[in-house]
């Protein structure tokens, strides 16, 4: 535990929120997409568990192109 | 007046001749389809004229201009039009209306107007990748003529539609044929036939035949009378036969079926006889043939010779 | 403008004025801070032998502003090729060229128009993130001046600048965007080969930009090379630009 504690949080919690408004930019993207490259449901899971680049990779990949 | 002529026109991709030294004009106001089976060149002819494709060799004159750069006076329909999925119908037309050099405000105005004349304004803050075919279409109409071009060009507008939107479609490029010429290209030759006043007809890359609906029909209508008989077709059928000038007849249940060189004579003949002797008819008709035969007939003499 | 004005509108629905530059924020902070807590997490890992003096190398501010530049220059710069592949190519893939280019519209408003929104992206995502980096290296490492904090952003813009011409002249060229990604990343790679094995021919290459940024920031004035490089680069740009346009307008856009 003591290295929770030694951690900055006034650090890291910038680096979360970023990282959350990502997933949320995403998962909405994802939930408004009528159909994604490959199977939908399969994106959501890379979205959800993949870190920073699950959302990236979905973006990138995953939209179809306008 | 002129409107557009193409000059030797040619496009060669490598070794394959799609359009092979094609020459055609048509006047200003006319409403020219070009025919042709497929694979026959009549998209390459229109992106070719669109500026799209660039000429291999040849030239097109617009209003008297030489390879000039005319797109302002040109609308454009591809087969399949692909639109900004993201973009809403009026967004799209505003758009198009907008890069055509109108003000944003009159922009606005023309796509609300064009929206209701192809009948899609209900669906006018949709996306469009939630419009239907039949849809898309209309927007590909309204995003061509848009800004009131000169000449309006459609490759195959009714092709892919169900009748009913064929219907809708045809009755909208006879509308427009009133504000400015209109070249479409088309395989079906009905079409054709309902709404252009000139036919290019086109086969591996090359005009085979071109000229008005009315000429072409002149030159190589053949037509035919149809006999329906109530009963004892045969000895009738003697009877047809013995008239002079009767070519052919062909029987087909109760019908016989009479080709002649001069049928006007031969018509006059048969019922002259029919009355006299009262053969028992049911119907009698004369029928031109379909501009399906023509067109046959065409392409196999080009084929041929 | 109408042009450019429907970029921008693209870019903000399909999203990529939000992902692009947290993800930039996300690449040029991550460096920073790993390195900063390395110790701690070494240790909580269980990775050190008892005994094994760790010792922690104090990182520069100047060191720590080439590790974000680092990242950028990877995966920041392979984001805005994949992003920036289709902007051409893919509307004439996908066939809504069709539609617009036979519109009277000029050839060089639709290329510029393309550069310009691509480059508003890419600078924007870049000033972003690189104002985490400073935020951190200031409360981690210690202190970056405001100048050379943006003559940091602004030297490294001008070589996304680059990255961003050069994705545009292989649109014109190809129209698979796969193709073109594939292209402006070989290239890439070539020239940054090229410049390590004619490293005295070479000296302002755009590639060496990162270097001299280095120099500027341990120096604390802005080295002649940095200048000749930062011109070789605008000067790149602007060639492949108009080589875009010239290519573009011979080029037949229907398939």
């Amino acid at each position: 535990m003591e290295i929770l504690e030694s951690i900055n949080w006034a650090v890291i919690a910038p680096l979360i929120f970023i990282q959350g408004i990502l997933l949320i930019f995403a998962i909405i993207d994802w939930a408004k997409a009528e159909d994604t490259n490959g199977p939908k449901w399969l994106w959501f899971f890379v979205i959800i568990f993949v870190n920073i680049i699950g959302p990236v990779a979905y973006f990138l990949f995953g939209r179809k192109r306008s | 007046m002129t409107l557009l002529k193409a000059k030797d026109l040619t496009k060669k991709y490598e070794d394959k001749t799609v359009v092979n030294h094609v020459n055609f004009e048509f006047q200003e106001g006319n409403c020219i389809a070009l025919i042709g089976p497929n694979g026959a060149g009549k998209t390459t002819i229109l992106r070719t004229l669109a500026g799209l494709l660039k000429p291999t060799s040849g030239s097109i004159i617009f209003n008297g201009k030489e390879n000039q750069d005319f797109r302002a006076f040109i609308g454009y329909l591809p087969q399949y039009p692909v639109f900004h999925p993201w973009m809403t119908g009026l967004e799209f037309l505003i758009y198009s209306a907008q890069i055509s050099n109108f003000s944003k405000k009159e922009a606005k105005q023309r796509a609300e107007n064009i929206l209701h004349k192809v009948g899609i304004a209900d669906a006018k803050n949709k996306p469009i990748s939630k419009y239907s075919g039949g849809m898309k279409q209309r927007l590909g109409i309204a995003q061509a003529i848009i800004h009131k071009p000169k000449l309006l060009m459609l490759d195959e507008p009714v092709s892919s539609l169900d009748p009913i939107g064929r219907r809708e479609v045809l009755t909208l490029m006879e509308e427009l044929k009133q504000d400015m010429t209109i070249l479409f290209s088309t395989h079906i030759l009905s079409d054709a036939d309902e709404v252009s006043d000139e036919l290019l007809l086109l086969n591996q890359g090359e005009i085979v035949e071109s000229g008005s609906m009315k000429g072409l029909r002149e030159k190589y209508q053949t037509s035919m009378i149809e006999l329906e008989f109530q009963f004892d077709r045969d000895s009738y059928l003697e009877k047809v036969q013995d008239i002079p000038s009767v070519n052919l007849v062909k029987v087909e249940r109760n019908i016989l079926f009479v080709s002649a060189n001069d049928i006007e004579k031969v018509r006059n003949d048969i019922l002259t006889l029919a009355a006299k002797e009262n053969w028992p008819l049911m119907s009698f008709q004369v029928n031109r043939a379909s501009l399906e035969d023509m067109f046959m007939k065409v392409v196999n003499q080009s084929c041929n010779g | 403008m109408t042009l450019f004005k429907k970029e921008m509108v693209e870019n903000w629905r399909n999203k990529k004025w939000v992902w692009v530059p947290l993800v930039f924020i996300l690449l040029a902070v991550m460096d920073p801070i790993s390195n900063y807590y390395m110790a701690d997490i070494l240790g909580a890992v269980g990775g050190l032998p008892d005994g094994a003096v760790f010792e922690m190398p104090d990182f520069t501010p100047p060191e720590v502003v080439m590790m974000s530049l680092g990242q950028l220059s990877s995966l920041g710069v392979l984001i805005i090729v994949l992003i920036s592949m289709g902007t051409i190519s893919g509307e004439i893939k996908n066939g809504v060229s069709e539609l617009i280019l036979v519109k009277p519209i000029s050839y060089t408003n639709y290329i510029t128009a393309k550069w310009t929104a691509l480059m508003l992206l890419s600078w924007g995502a870049l000033i972003i993130g690189m104002l985490g980096s400073w935020y951190y290296i200031n409360i981690l490492y210690g202190e970056i001046s405001i100048a050379d904090f943006l003559s940091t952003v602004f030297f490294y813009g001008l070589w996304l600048t680059f990255i961003v011409s050069l994705s545009i002249f292989f649109n014109t060229i190809s129209k698979t965007p796969g193709l073109v990604a594939f292209l402006t990343i070989l290239t890439i790679m070539v020239m940054s080969a090229l410049t390590k094995v004619f490293q005295h021919l070479l000296e302002w290459s755009p590639n060496n930009l990162s270097s001299y940024i280095m120099q500027m920031l341990i120096e604390g004035n802005i080295p002649s090379n940095l200048t000749g490089t930062a011109l070789t680069t605008v000067g790149l740009s602007i060639l492949l630009l108009i080589f875009s346009i010239v290519i573009f307008r011979k080029r037949e856009i229907a398939n």
